[in-house]
């Protein structure tokens, strides 16, 4: 029974729930203000996020005569309440361990692609041909990023070697980082975690991978269409996913607390999500430009995936 | 994504912002065969400019376009000065050099910035615009205007430039010059900029010619044709300056193209700055507009602009018809475009600045 509520308290107040839709939209104000104080622009209030998904509530949803309604309405559903659960799973070190029964590697391996499905379900619905570049787009990135995504997994998984419990159990991923230092400060890890951080815009859809949605050229793809609440949903799980990718990150390479005290922990990990997300998404986006598809596919191929897998084969020979 | 289906391109297009509607056929994500169609705007202005006067023509011609608004009303005026044999004062020549060489500059720019805007690269977008900026102080400044300058007249111009005026556009040049320098620079060496755009929309000089491609188009795929070289009008033959060309022929080399010429035009303007002499800027009294017919022509930014005009001895046109740089261009888009990405269409629409104002008056 207490699995039960602890589960519920995970999904609905934190760290899923409340608390990531709040996490969410700071992080997407923070962004969008400091990119335009980068670009020399003056840029939103740093609530204009949380006001746009306000806005878009009280709108009115139109659904294209053609588009497959039933698909086009739960599309935004299965996304937003796919990256909460993943939020919900996510450990905060020094804070929350984890959902019993649910602290495994593999289970976010199966949940991280979610929102992406969300938006390829979403793009094929609308029956737009821009939707349909869109799904296909964002179906070569996804490729692009789970190669890395799953090597540095991997890579973390050999090097905590499953020291008290199952190779993947999260937690034993964040107490071997607490006993042996973070992840970040080890050399052999650090190739997977500047895969990492390439594969944060890269699943974000930030500078040089805004592909799949890239406005001048598909006219942002699978939302072309969506509008009202149903495009609030889309903008929340975009904030959420953003929170998710970061605190992965996160929780892999650096989840060390500064002490015992449960709140101070959760402003360190906050202020680390927020430098995280300045290195890897607002000054990333500032200081780059779009590839093409194909230029961005090869880039993961050629860059992002060797480096990933030097850590897993090197944490593997030394292990 | 194996069968061809066509992506609708326009008539509202966020990345176009002008009614114009591209019918392309798309396999995958590579583009097969494109068709144009165009009229969805018609302001009548032909037909407006029969009904006004020839010195309410001025303003009206000045209304075509935004960007290229004072290339209009000066090759107009010309047209009708053509026409009625009127000498121009010397000082007026300059100052509409000036005021032509001013609009280029900052119509360049914004072209090569929404290139920038279109590959992703915003803050590049906004240095440029922010660069940009300086040009718009200088037509605030001197005439008055951010966008239509209203300089020109028939048979001289409108504004004049004294002391004051002069120190203050030599002060905004040299603020221009190293960052138009830092600009060319970025665009030659960034890897992103160089990755998406070169050998992208190639259009090789023999198609040019077919096409009969004008302006910075014509001259990044290797046909040096500028009608200020040419054909010299108002007194472009006193000034040194040199034909940027390039043999290229993609999106990145014609970029670079209007650089260089933005470059080119700071030192126009430094040029007339210094040589322009003093005396009248306009006639003393307007002269009757006998029978006949002429024609004149200038480079505007986006290319030669070509006016015609009939008159039967009243005071209102009997036919004034135009031709504009962009209505050459755009049916090389068909060449440009096959067997590009679809990533790469708003690139190749932007590179050969289309001004659709202009083409659907």
């Amino acid at each position: 029974m207490t699995s039960f509520f602890e589960a519920t308290f995970a999904m609905l107040i934190f760290p899923g729930g409340l608390f990531a839709l709040a996490a969410g939209l700071m992080l997407k104000g923070v962004d969008r203000k400091a990119v335009a104080r980068l670009q020399r622009r003056v840029g939103p209030p740093l609530y204009q996020p949380a006001l746009d998904v306000l806005k878009l509530t009280v709108k009115e949803t139109l659904i294209p005569h053609t588009a497959n309604e039933l698909a086009f309405k739960l599309a935004p559903v299965l996304g937003l309440s796919g990256v909460l659960l993943t939020a919900a799973v996510m450990p905060i070190g020094g804070v929350w361990n984890g959902v019993t029964g649910m602290k495994d590697l593999l289970v976010l391996l199966y949940l991280l692609p979610l929102p992406a499905m969300a938006l390829m379900i979403a793009g094929s619905a609308s029956s737009s041909p821009y939707g349909a570049l869109g799904f296909s787009r964002e179906m070569v990135v996804m490729f692009a990023y789970e190669m890395p995504l799953i090597a540095s997994f991997l890579a973390v998984a050999v090097r905590v070697g499953g020291t008290g419990g199952s190779m993947f159990a999260l937690d034993s991923i964040i107490n071997y980082q607490m006993a042996h230092g973070p992840m970040i400060f080890d050399p052999i890890m650090l190739p997977a975690f500047i895969a990492m951080l390439l594969f944060i815009p890269g699943t974000m859809g930030a500078g040089l991978f805004d592909i799949p949605e890239a406005e001048p050229e598909v006219i942002e793809g699978p939302l072309l269409e969506y509008s009202g609440p149903l495009l609030a949903m889309f903008q929340l799980m975009s904030a959420v996913k953003l929170v998710v990718v970061v605190e992965l990150v996160v929780a892999l390479f650096m989840p060390n607390g500064l002490g015992g005290n449960v709140l101070v922990n959760l402003v360190w990990h906050l202020f680390k999500c927020l430098a995280l997300m300045l290195v890897a998404v607002t000054v990333f986006r500032a200081s780059t430009g779009r590839l093409r598809l194909e230029q961005g596919f090869t880039f993961f191929v050629k860059y992002t995936s060797p480096l990933a897998l030097a850590s897993l084969g090197l944490a593997y020979m030394l292990r | 994504m194996s069968g061809t289906y066509t992506l609708p391109i326009g008539p509202l297009h966020v990345a176009l912002e002008e009614p114009m509607y591209f019918d392309i056929k798309v396999k995958g994500e590579t583009v097969e065969s494109l068709g144009l169609s165009a009229g969805h705007v018609h302001r009548g202005m032909e037909s407006l400019a029969m009904q006004r006067n020839y010195l309410q023509n001025v303003v009206l011609t000045e209304r075509v376009c935004s960007l290229c608004s004072n290339s209009h009303p000066s090759t107009y005026c010309m047209a009708v000065e053509n026409l009625a044999g009127i000498m121009v004062p010397e000082r007026a020549q300059y100052l509409r050099v000036i005021a032509d060489e001013v609009k280029r500059i900052a119509s360049h720019l914004f072209n090569v910035g929404i290139m920038a805007h279109l590959v992703g690269f915003d803050s590049l977008f906004m240095h440029a615009m922010e660069v940009r900026e300086i040009m718009q102080d200088v037509k605030e400044g001197v005439y008055g205007n951010r966008m239509n300058l209203g300089a020109c007249t028939i048979g001289g111009v409108r504004y004049d430039i004294d002391a004051e005026m002069n120190a203050f556009i030599r002060g905004k040049l040299e603020e221009l010059k190293p960052h138009l320098e830092e600009i060319y620079g970025i665009y030659t060496t960034d890897p992103l900029i160089l990755k998406r755009t070169t050998g992208v929309g190639v259009l090789p000089e023999a198609d040019a010619r077919r096409y009969g491609v004008v302006g910075p188009v014509a001259r990044a795929s290797g046909i040096a044709y500028d009608v200020r070289k040419k054909t010299p009008y108002c007194t472009y033959k006193e000034l040194n300056f040199d034909v940027q060309w390039d043999t290229k022929g993609d999106v990145h080399s014609r970029a670079l193209v209007r650089l260089r010429e933005a470059v080119d035009s700071v030192s126009l303007i430094e040029q007339c700055l210094e040589q322009m002499p003093e005396g009248p800027i306009e006639l003393e009294r307007f002269v009757e507009i006998p029978e006949g017919e002429a024609v004149a022509r200038s480079e505007a930014p986006r290319g030669e602009l070509f006016y015609y005009l009939r008159s039967d001895g009243s005071d209102t046109p009997h036919r004034l018809k135009w031709r504009v740089p962009t209505y050459m261009n755009w049916e090389a888009l068909q060449t440009m475009m096959t067997g590009c990405q679809v990533a790469d269409i708003p690139l190749i629409v932007n590179s050969i600045d289309p001004c659709i104002s202009c083409t659907e008056r």
